[in-house]
């Protein structure tokens, strides 16, 4: 019964106190409550009654015009709504796209793995080819697992741009596809949560070729090889977590929680921020590995300035 | 399916028609209007509100309030003169809508 009241105060949030939207929403609640009580004698599931009555509801627009509230029914919708089918969609197209979007941050990841391994390779067979000839073979192979990578990003980046507004502005949803979000966030929360300690966990171990290589054996070719190691298994781990966290990451848009809180999407700053920050850091990772050819310590910038990205998150929530 | 267009012009009439006899309240009148369609139209509660509404500065329908078997005070609405007088009207009006239409119906596609 609580929850039928609720959905009521829900629906009336925000309309004046007069005298006549008070009698409307007492007399509809007794209508609710008299249904309610019928269902349940009938022998319904205390739930499914509940959902009879809310479904059987309405719609307040109807009221407008009789209650002289017209204009504060309207003033309400001022805020963009978010449909129940707009919020399925959302959760469908996202789920479709994550596998697509985590293959494309696999092969970014990957795409130093082979210029590596060919080094290693050539450090450790002494082959007397030309250094030239393994470079230019493991940058060809570079540039065109990133080309790829890339026009993955853009194919579907523009499949989900129509949803952008749900990332960036404030919007609200009516109760029964907020119940509905939740019912499906609950769903999937043990796979996502086992989805992200195997990540973390996994994230750790990767660090491990990369630290004990040098001290058991002492030679350079043996390092850089390790280096491709780690940034595979950081590769499939990050393909697995982000394929995983799709379901999750939908909710959290459309409950507006976390990055997407009416607190964050109002602070325009962190959001340009953001955008700025990302492409910096991708700058300074190319210029860096290219210029130096460094490529087996350049992938280090990406965990750091995640940690720092975290960092200057969090100021800039304390700060609003 | 049925067309909430078609019904919205007919919702004062049903109500009229199941308070002819006796006063009701908002619940009764949603279950006997969903009883007689056979669940063919269920009222939503915001929509007989508002027709209670309506009726009410219109003058067809009048409210007081009465207790039920909860012990709670409850509002029932009974019929005015001017509400039966509304009521035979728009049977007739009825009459002639069926008729008008009637004449577009191909029966045979039905």
């Amino acid at each position: 019964m609580n929850t039928i009241r609720n959905y009521l105060d829900n629906m009336f949030l925000g309309l004046p106190d007069t005298e006549e939207v008070i009698r409307a929403k007492k007399e509809l609640l007794t209508m609710m409550e008299d249904k309610y009580n019928e269902l349940k004698d009938s022998g319904k599931a205390e739930n499914e009654a509940i959902g009879i009555v809310i479904s059987e509801f309405g719609n307040l627009d109807e009221l407008a015009e009789t209650l002289g509230i017209k204009h504060a029914v309207e003033n309400k919708s001022d805020i963009l709504q978010v449909t129940y089918e707009e919020a399925e969609n959302y959760i469908e197209d996202k789920v479709k796209t994550a596998p697509k979007t985590a293959l494309g941050v696999l092969l970014l990841i990957m795409s130093p793995v082979l210029l590596l391994l060919l080094l290693g390779l050539k450090e450790l067979t002494k082959v007397n080819a030309k250094e030239e000839l393994f470079i230019a073979a493991g940058l060809a192979v570079l540039i065109a697992m990133v080309a790829m990578a890339v026009s993955y990003f853009i194919r579907f980046s523009s499949k989900m741009e129509k949803y952008n507004y749900l990332e960036e502005t404030v919007f609200e949803l009516d109760y029964k596809t907020e119940q509905m979000i939740r019912g499906i966030m609950a769903q999937d929360e043990h796979s996502y949560k086992s989805a992200v300690s195997i990540s973390v966990a996994g994230y750790i171990l990767s660090a491990l070729p990369v630290i004990l290589t040098p001290l058991i054996f002492d030679i350079d070719g043996f390092s850089v090889i390790s280096v491709a190691v780690t940034l595979t298994i950081v590769a499939i781990l990050t393909y697995n977590l982000i394929s995983k966290s799709a379901v999750n990451e939908a909710c959290t848009v459309l409950l507006q929680q976390g990055e997407y809180s009416v607190k964050n999407k109002s602070n325009k700053t962190l959001q340009t921020v953001t955008k700025v920050y990302w492409l910096v850091i991708t700058a300074i990772y190319l210029a860096y590995s290219f210029i130096t050819f460094n490529w087996a310590i350049s992938w280090i910038i990406w965990p750091v300035a995640g940690v720092i990205f975290a960092a200057i998150q969090a100021i800039a929530e304390q700060r609003s | 399916m049925i067309s909430s267009d078609v019904i919205r012009g007919y919702i004062d009439t049903m109500i009229l028609y199941l308070l002819l006899n006796e006063p009701s309240y908002g619940y009764e009148i949603s279950k006997r209007i969903r009883e007689l369609t056979d669940e063919k139209y269920i009222i939503k509660e915001t929509t007989l509100y508002s027709a209670f509404k309506r009726m009410e500065i219109n003058g067809h329908i009048e409210s007081f309030s009465g207790s039920e078997t909860y012990g709670k005070p409850r509002t029932y609405y009974k019929i005015t003169e001017a509400g039966k007088m509304y009521y035979k009207e728009k049977c007739k009006e009825w009459e002639i809508t069926k008729e008008v239409i009637e004449k577009f119906i191909i029966r045979e596609w039905m």
